[in-house]
């Protein structure tokens, strides 16, 4: 069976300006990741890999190049239109987990379905369900600052999963967390995954993380080169 | 280490330019409206008094009469029979001038040969010759060279006139001199006394007799005091300005605490804005902490930043406050000018007090606004200041606490106010402290309506719907601030707005009763002059006989003695349809009867309250023949002044003063009559200074009057209003702009910018809301109290309250747009903000 490519990625440029003088990210960089892969990008911090996640997820536009995600030509897309594709598309899990305080943890999931439909009683009980998978169920109720690290991320993976989206990106997903609970984490995060058939792509500088991966990629001198190929 | 600390702080605020411009300016206009007023007051007050001064030179003592004018034999008795030198007879009254421009000037009367003993500012050196040729040549008067300019003319030119006795030329010999007093003498004319008496058809009589006590003056007040007719006085001259000036102590107050409103709002925007700038920076205070830096240091530095910003802003607001009390001057001046005195034309002067006072003003608000943050940031441990959600909890604690100090304020302040008596500053000091009061209630009462509403909506399946109530209780810290300044505005919109719609409308029903005639004859003219009273005999006998004519009614407004002062009086000829024209608050049996009969006179009621005089009580009055006691029959309403007057019927009047005239003739027409036949068939007797208005007329005019009063109060309410409006603004925009990674994040999961834009404005809405449902209550309390307490204390009036529920919705709505208004910025921020930017905000 012939695999569809999930995001292509050709000619990719990203600067920005500071203080007059042009600063370049990357460079014509390249990319083709098929449905249900497990990408990893490496890279030094300011390598550019946030920056990488931001571009296939429509939270920023790129400079120079094509990103074609599921067929969708994000750079053919207006602002609003690249939301609404993130909305249906993207799950994201930040390094800061970026959870709103103002709402509890089963809030902070259900937003996510919110913003795509109006809520059923279903859609609670999955929520439901994907938190007591995340050993989440005693916390429904509390606010994200009364939870340890780990936990909070956890909301942040049950968030990124739970409207079913066809990509996940994992920008350093566990930079602020113990090693122990980072392990954890990024085991939940690749089985759920796996298990879902979606495709995963994680940006870290952890080399541990890997052995895991299908591909992995490293963000070198403004270029995205291949680093191993499991496939 | 002081500099890199001050680096680390300051790097904050050039990061959040508008926020420091926001501070700057809460402290700029509060101080600029509180020095404008005080500007505008003490110029207007000064001028008169410097004026008063300028023309009396070195007189000491003023001898006075009541309206008739003195005897010129007086001068020449006190003089040659008494032997008291250094006196300076004065005839003054105003000229109009169309030369050019229309002006008017006051024309002094003087004897050249005298003045110069007073050295009073406009004399001229003798050596010129010219003070002579004021007394050999007719009609000759000194002008300010500048004045004259502008109209064209030099020296040796001429221009017209026009007094009550008609027009006349007037020649310019010299100019008045160019010192210190220059600018008092914009609009005065200095003519020979006999030119004067001419003009204005008072021959032999004064208006006025100056004195300059050297040598012994016990005795020669004394002296003096002996041979002064029962019904003239020998007043110190200070005492007579000062009696004046006190006279505006109630008006002057009234603005004065308008602007101390304005103060009290600018307070508030301080203090919010600089609560904001150390609850944004409080991780940058936590990380100080932690790494050594005291609390000391910490509260210090803020201390001196809030210092800085004070001094910026109290400098800015003086420079502000000299350009706003030159818009102020004509308005209140004008106002003074017909309610209380003429003030000539004044200048605005800025003395060192005033800076000084300003200085006080900025820096003391700004210190007291800041205290509370600065405690807080001195208080909280290093670990609390890095938590947010314990700076949340402590501050739910805290307004706990504030609210019942609020309550307690809310206690103290209305205690000051029933419990003072007649004391206006008291009164107004206690109803700062129930507003200030108010305000320290509104966070805590912010959170609990935002925790019934969050039960309210707990049922409801969308998030969304709940996000913005627990946005606005979550950050109390915050918004509870933001709302009560917006609840005080708001407030004190709403209850100036009843105020003086009550006023309006009482002053308006007031004015409709008074003017039961159909026409008002106004006869203005000199009440000294010779021929006045005959004239308006004369003129009265012709009304009477028109055809449409069913009967007249007269007034002569003069003034009489009581005590020392002159008082406003009022004779009446009354007929049955006039006694309708008046609204009795308290009134005796048979009053008509005593009024007509008896030793007897009505007051007003400002007389009444500011003399504390009752039904029943005497007052004695001097007359010719010794004072003569007259029973207070019945107290009135009067919204024309607020010192108030007497009166009494004309019967009565004519038994112990001279006829004087009348100052006005009230026409009644038979029934059926055309009105504006009789009305021209009136002007056709009336002389070129003497006009005839109908009574529909006349309370326009009236209504215009007290709309030019109240510009004033208008004015600044709307300055008052702008300080806050803007600190709202910049409190709500801080928020919104606070939370631009919050809003980062909702974007980056698939909220549109158009849903973050309803967001916000429901957060703010909310908000809004809050503030305009605590306002309304809150407003009609100071309503309430300034019609009740402060109107009656300040000027004796009782007014009706009137409930207008358009003001109420008005302001309500007030609240709830610049509310919203304040989400348009962040709303089109976030728009244009790439979500991966906001995520990286912090």
């Amino acid at each position: 069976m012939i695999k569809k490519s999930a995001i292509e990625i050709s000619q990719l440029c990203k600067y920005y300006l500071e203080s007059g003088r042009q600063h370049v990210i990357f460079k014509d960089l390249s990319l083709s990741v098929m449905a249900g892969e497990f990408i990893v990008l490496l890279g030094r911090s300011g390598s550019g890999k946030s920056t990488l996640l931001n571009l296939i997820s429509g939270l920023d536009p790129p400079s120079k190049g094509h990103i074609e995600v599921n067929d969708i030509h994000l750079c053919e897309l207006t602002e609003q239109q690249r939301t609404i594709f993130r909305r249906h598309h993207i799950g994201f899990v930040f390094q800061a987990y970026n959870l709103i305080p103002t709402l509890t943890v089963a809030e902070n999931v259900l937003l996510a379905l919110e913003l795509i439909h109006a809520i059923s009683d279903y859609d609670r009980d999955q929520v439901v369900n994907l938190l007591t998978q995340l050993d989440l169920a005693d916390c429904l109720d509390a606010y994200p600052d009364r939870l340890s690290g780990g936990e909070q991320q956890r909301v942040a993976i049950a968030r990124a999963l739970i409207h079913n989206p066809d990509i996940i990106l994992a920008d350093e997903p566990t930079g602020n967390l113990d090693i122990d609970t980072g392990k954890q984490v990024l085991a939940l995060l690749e089985n759920l995954v796996r298990k879902a058939g979606k495709t995963l792509i994680m940006a870290t500088h952890s080399e541990e993380v890997t052995g895991k991966a299908d591909r992995v990629f490293v963000i070198k001198n403004k270029a995205l080169t291949w680093v191993t190929d499991k496939r | 280490m002081r500099r890199l600390l001050k680096k680390a702080s300051r790097h904050f605020l050039y990061l959040h330019p508008w926020q420091l411009v926001i501070a700057i300016l809460g402290i700029t206009l509060g101080v600029a409206v509180v020095i404008s007023i005080d500007l505008a007051l003490e110029s207007a007050l000064h001028a008169f008094k410097q004026t008063t001064q300028a023309l009396s030179g070195k007189a000491s003592y003023r001898i006075i009469a009541s309206d008739g004018g003195l005897d010129e034999k007086l001068y020449t008795h006190l003089r040659v029979g008494q032997g008291v030198q250094n006196l300076s007879p004065v005839v003054n009254g105003y000229v109009h001038s169309t030369a050019i421009t229309a002006k008017t000037f006051k024309l002094v009367g003087i004897d050249p040969l005298i003045e110069n003993t007073f050295q009073s500012a406009w004399r001229q050196d003798n050596k010129t010759g010219n003070n002579l040729r004021l007394i050999t040549e007719p009609n000759t008067v000194l002008i300010s060279q500048q004045t004259a300019q502008s109209m064209q003319l030099q020296i040796g030119d001429s221009f017209p006139v026009t007094t009550d006795t008609g027009q006349h030329i007037l020649k310019i010999i010299n100019w008045l001199p160019e010192n210190n007093a220059r600018e008092l003498f914009t609009h005065l004319l200095i003519t020979d006394i006999s030119t004067a008496q001419e003009l204005f058809g008072v021959i032999g009589k004064l208006s006025t007799i100056d004195v300059v006590l050297a040598h012994d003056p016990a005795a020669t007040i004394q002296r003096i005091r002996q041979a002064l007719p029962a019904n003239v006085l020998l007043m110190p001259l200070n005492e007579q300005a000062e009696s004046l000036r006190q006279m505006t102590q109630a008006f002057s107050l009234n603005l004065t605490a308008l602007g101390m409103l304005s103060l009290l709002m600018g307070m508030f925007l301080i203090y919010n804005t600089v609560s904001f700038l150390v609850i944004q920076r409080r991780l940058l205070f936590g990380s100080l902490r932690s790494i050594g830096v005291t609390r000391q240091q910490i509260c210090r530095l803020i201390i001196e930043e809030a210092l800085l910003l004070a001094m910026i802003g109290t400098v800015l607001g003086i420079l502000l406050g000299v350009i706003l009390g030159h818009s102020l001057l004509p308005l209140i001046s004008g106002t003074i000018n017909a309610l209380y005195f003429p003030v000539d034309h004044s200048v605005l002067k800025l003395s060192p007090l005033q800076i000084g006072k300003g200085c006080l003003l900025g820096i003391a608000t700004t210190l007291l606004a800041v205290l509370v943050p600065a405690w807080e940031a001195y208080r909280l441990p290093p670990h609390r200041l890095l938590l947010r959600s314990e700076l949340e909890s402590g501050v739910r604690r805290f307004i706990q606490s504030a609210a019942w100090l609020a309550v307690l304020f809310i206690f103290l302040g209305l205690s000051l106010v029933l419990l003072t008596g007649n004391n206006i500053s008291m009164g107004l000091a206690g109803i700062f402290l129930m507003l200030f009061g108010f305000a320290l209630l509104t966070p805590q009462v912010s959170f609990v309506l935002m925790t019934m509403l969050e039960r309210l909506l707990a049922r409801s399946p969308s998030v969304l719907v709940r996000l913005p109530v627990r946005m606005v209780k979550a950050e109390i810290s915050r918004t509870g601030c933001a709302i009560a300044t917006l609840m005080i505005v708001v407030a004190a919109t709403i209850g100036m707005d009843l105020m003086i719609g009550s006023f309006r409308q009482t002053v308006s029903e007031w004015v409709q009763i008074s003017l039961p005639a159909d026409l008002y004859v106004s006869l203005s003219g000199n009440m000294q002059a010779s021929h006045k009273s005959a004239a308006d005999h004369s003129l009265k006998q012709q009304l009477a006989k028109l055809n449409e004519v069913e009967m007249l009614s007269s007034v002569l407004r003069t003034q009489l003695f009581r005590g020392h002062t002159r008082n406003k009086v009022s004779v009446f000829e009354i007929n049955e349809k006039s006694r309708q024209g008046f609204i009795f608050k308290q009134q005796s049996h048979e009053i008509w009867t005593a009024f007509n009969h008896q030793n007897s006179v009505f007051v007003t009621e400002p007389y009444a309250y500011h003399h504390g005089l009752e039904l029943g009580d005497n007052i004695l009055l001097r007359t010719a023949q010794g004072e003569q006691a007259f029973a207070i029959i019945a107290i009135y309403a009067d919204y024309s002044g607020d010192q108030g007057h007497l009166a009494m019927s004309r019967n009565n009047y004519l038994r112990y003063w001279p006829d004087l005239g009348f100052s006005g003739i009230g026409i009644y027409a038979k029934e059926g009559s055309n009105m504006i036949q009789l009305e021209a068939r009136v002007k056709q007797l009336l002389q070129p200074y003497q006009a005839v208005k109908s009574e529909k007329a006349i309370y326009q005019l009236s209504m215009q009057l007290f709309e030019q009063t109240f510009r004033i109060t208008e004015t600044l309410r709307w300055l008052a209003g702008m300080i806050a409006f803007l600190g709202v603004f910049s409190a709500l925009m801080a928020i919104q702009f606070e939370r631009t990674r919050q809003f980062g994040i909702l974007r980056a999961i698939g909220m549109t910018s158009g849903q973050l834009s309803w967001l916000i404005s429901i957060e703010t809405g909310l908000m809004g809301l809050i503030a305009g449902l605590f306002a309304v209550p809150v407003g009609f309390i100071m309503a309430y109290l300034f019609i009740f307490v402060v109107y009656l204390r300040s000027f004796g009036w009782t007014l009706a309250f009137y409930f207008n529920a358009g003001v109420v919705f008005q302001g309500f709505m007030l609240a709830l747009v610049a509310a919203v208004l304040a989400a348009v910025l962040p709303a089109l921020k976030m728009a244009h903000t790439r979500p991966a930017d906001a995520l990286r905000n912090e």
